[in-house]
This record gives C-alpha cells, structure tokens and sequence, in this order.
C-alpha cells in the first residue's frame, strides 16, 4: 500500500501532466454541452491570440481548491458577450425578458468556473474529496497570466482560457 | 409534494425550480436556501418532501446538513438528493451513509434532473446513480 507522501507525490505528477491538460478540456466540453447547450472545441494559440484582440470585455472566475495538503485553483476566462448566451442557455432565458444584470453574468461564470473545477477534480482526484471556494468574479481587460496548466477553447466560437495553479 | 432547494447560486436554484416546473410531478411549494444552516430553519419550519442540496456551499456546507438530518428522526421520511460538482468516490461513500437517494453530478442535463425528480414522485429510486 503507498504511503499519504507518494500518493501526493503521484497526485502532482498527475496534475503537471498532459493527462491534467486533456482532463481540463474534457471538463470545459462536457460542461459546456451538459449545462450550457453550448459546443465547445479545442482552441489554438494563433486563432485564441487574433480572436481575443477583438474582445473588448472579459470575465474571470477563480474557483480555489485544498485538501490535506494540496491546493490551488482554477481560472476561467471568457469574453462578457459569451457569459451572456450561457447565461441564456442556462436559465432558458426568452429573449423578450430583460436581459441579465450584472450580478447575475457573475453568477453564471461563477456557476460555469465552479463545474469546470469540480468536472477536473473528479477526472484526475477521484478519490479525494476537495474542498471549493465560492467562485470570485472579475471583469478584465486582457487574459491573465498562463497557469501551471493552460487549456484554451472555442464555446460556440469564441475564445475561452482556462488555467489551473496548483501549491502544495 | 414540498421541495427544498439549497445551492449558494441563485441562478443554479432558478434552474432546478425551471427543470422542476417542467415535470409532470404535483408541486405545492419550492422553498430555497443559500446554504445548510438557512436549509435546516426551513426544513424546522415546513414541512418538506424532498430536499435538492448541493455540497460546497458557504456559512454550513451540504454534507454538515445532511448530517444533522440524519441525526434527527423527525426528517426520517425527507428524500434526499445531492446535486454537486463533487463527484469524488470519498463524497458518494459519505452520500450513501447519510441515506440520500440520488448523488447528482453537475454538470447534467436538465432531462437527468426530470427522470430523477419522476422516479421520486413514483416513489421507484432507491440509492441510485443516474449518471
């Protein structure tokens, strides 16, 4: 039987591997389809580059992980205009009805960054039970910094980071 | 039949009570909490049929709540069912000892949230997973 230390020894290897990269992406897809209604495609640095230039609003959700010992976070990035039709797609919204308030576009990339977590942690932690933050919610000008892992994706053809920060 | 729902996300909780108005199954009231503690002083208030409780919530978590309701005879008869971003085999063990009917991983479809809630109100789920 392995020791605590080499399990979260095995577990970081994991998470620093490109198992954890083609995790992430599975997570965004299925969250994406399942909840959203949305189709989400593998994204590419040169088209993610010229499609985030025409972006001039972004939202970014962090949602933070820990359980004995390991912690970190997950980080959603997303252009406003897409947090609206998942916020649409989500909510069954009639387009006729007023549109979403700002707390509610946080609400909905808050909900969306919480799943993609969750949808990761069960692909390459099954076995340990996380403790979540509540998502925290920012409106940007630009994508932030590239995480230990980066995915980047297409949602219904716009750009989307998702980057994960991992402390142990 | 009285439903509680309680997820920290006001737009989660409007997207469960839209599933739930979609289904054929008779609803008196949807009551809501933000978090357990709200939970269980709606649960000492009403008296609820069904409870839909995520796990990772702010003030008192899912799991400490389905706790206490499992140490209080009183909610015997509650029908159980977690709808979490945790699917962790650890929170499923720990789900099955609390006595809850349905673990529900997010994401799902709304159609998965219909058949469960259908199966509940035909009184067939015993402890299953749908996904």
């Amino acid at each position: 039987m392995s020791s605590p230390k080499s399990r979260m020894a095995a577990l970081q290897a994991l998470i620093h591997s490109d198992a954890a990269a083609a995790a992430l992406f599975d997570a965004v897809r299925c969250v994406a389809e399942r909840s959203f209604f949305s189709v989400a495609e593998p994204g590419h640095d040169e088209v993610f580059d010229l499609e985030a230039r025409r972006v001039p609003k972004w939202l970014s959700a962090t949602v933070r992980f820990e359980q004995g010992g390991l912690a970190g976070s997950v980080s959603c990035t997303l252009p406003e205009l897409l947090a609206h039709s998942l916020f649409d797609a989500f909510t069954g919204r009639d387009p006729a009805e007023p549109p979403p308030t700002s707390d509610l576009l946080v609400d909905v990339v808050g909900e969306f960054s919480n799943m993609v977590c969750g949808a990761w942690l069960t692909r390459v932690a099954s076995g340990r039970a996380f403790t979540l933050s509540r998502p925290r919610v920012e409106p940007t000008s630009h994508v932030g910094a590239i995480g230990d892992v980066r995915v980047l994706a297409a949602i219904d053809d716009r750009p989307v980071a998702v980057d994960v920060c991992v402390r142990t | 039949m009285r439903i509680l729902i309680v997820d920290d996300s006001a737009m989660m909780r409007a997207m469960i009570k839209r599933v739930i108005k979609l289904t054929d199954v008779p609803v008196d009231t949807i009551l809501e909490a933000s978090n357990g503690e709200e939970g269980l002083a709606l649960l000492r208030a009403h008296d609820v049929h069904l409870l839909l409780t995520d796990i990772n919530m702010p003030v008192m978590n899912g799991a400490e709540m389905l706790r206490a309701i499992a140490r209080d005879d009183r909610w015997r008869g509650l029908s159980r069912v977690i709808i979490s971003t945790d699917g962790s085999t650890v929170r499923r063990e720990e789900a099955a000892r609390l006595d809850v009917r349905c673990y529900l991983e997010k994401p799902f479809s709304p159609e998965v949230l219909r058949d469960v809630l259908t199966e509940i109100a035909d009184g067939r789920l015993a402890g299953t997973d749908p996904q």
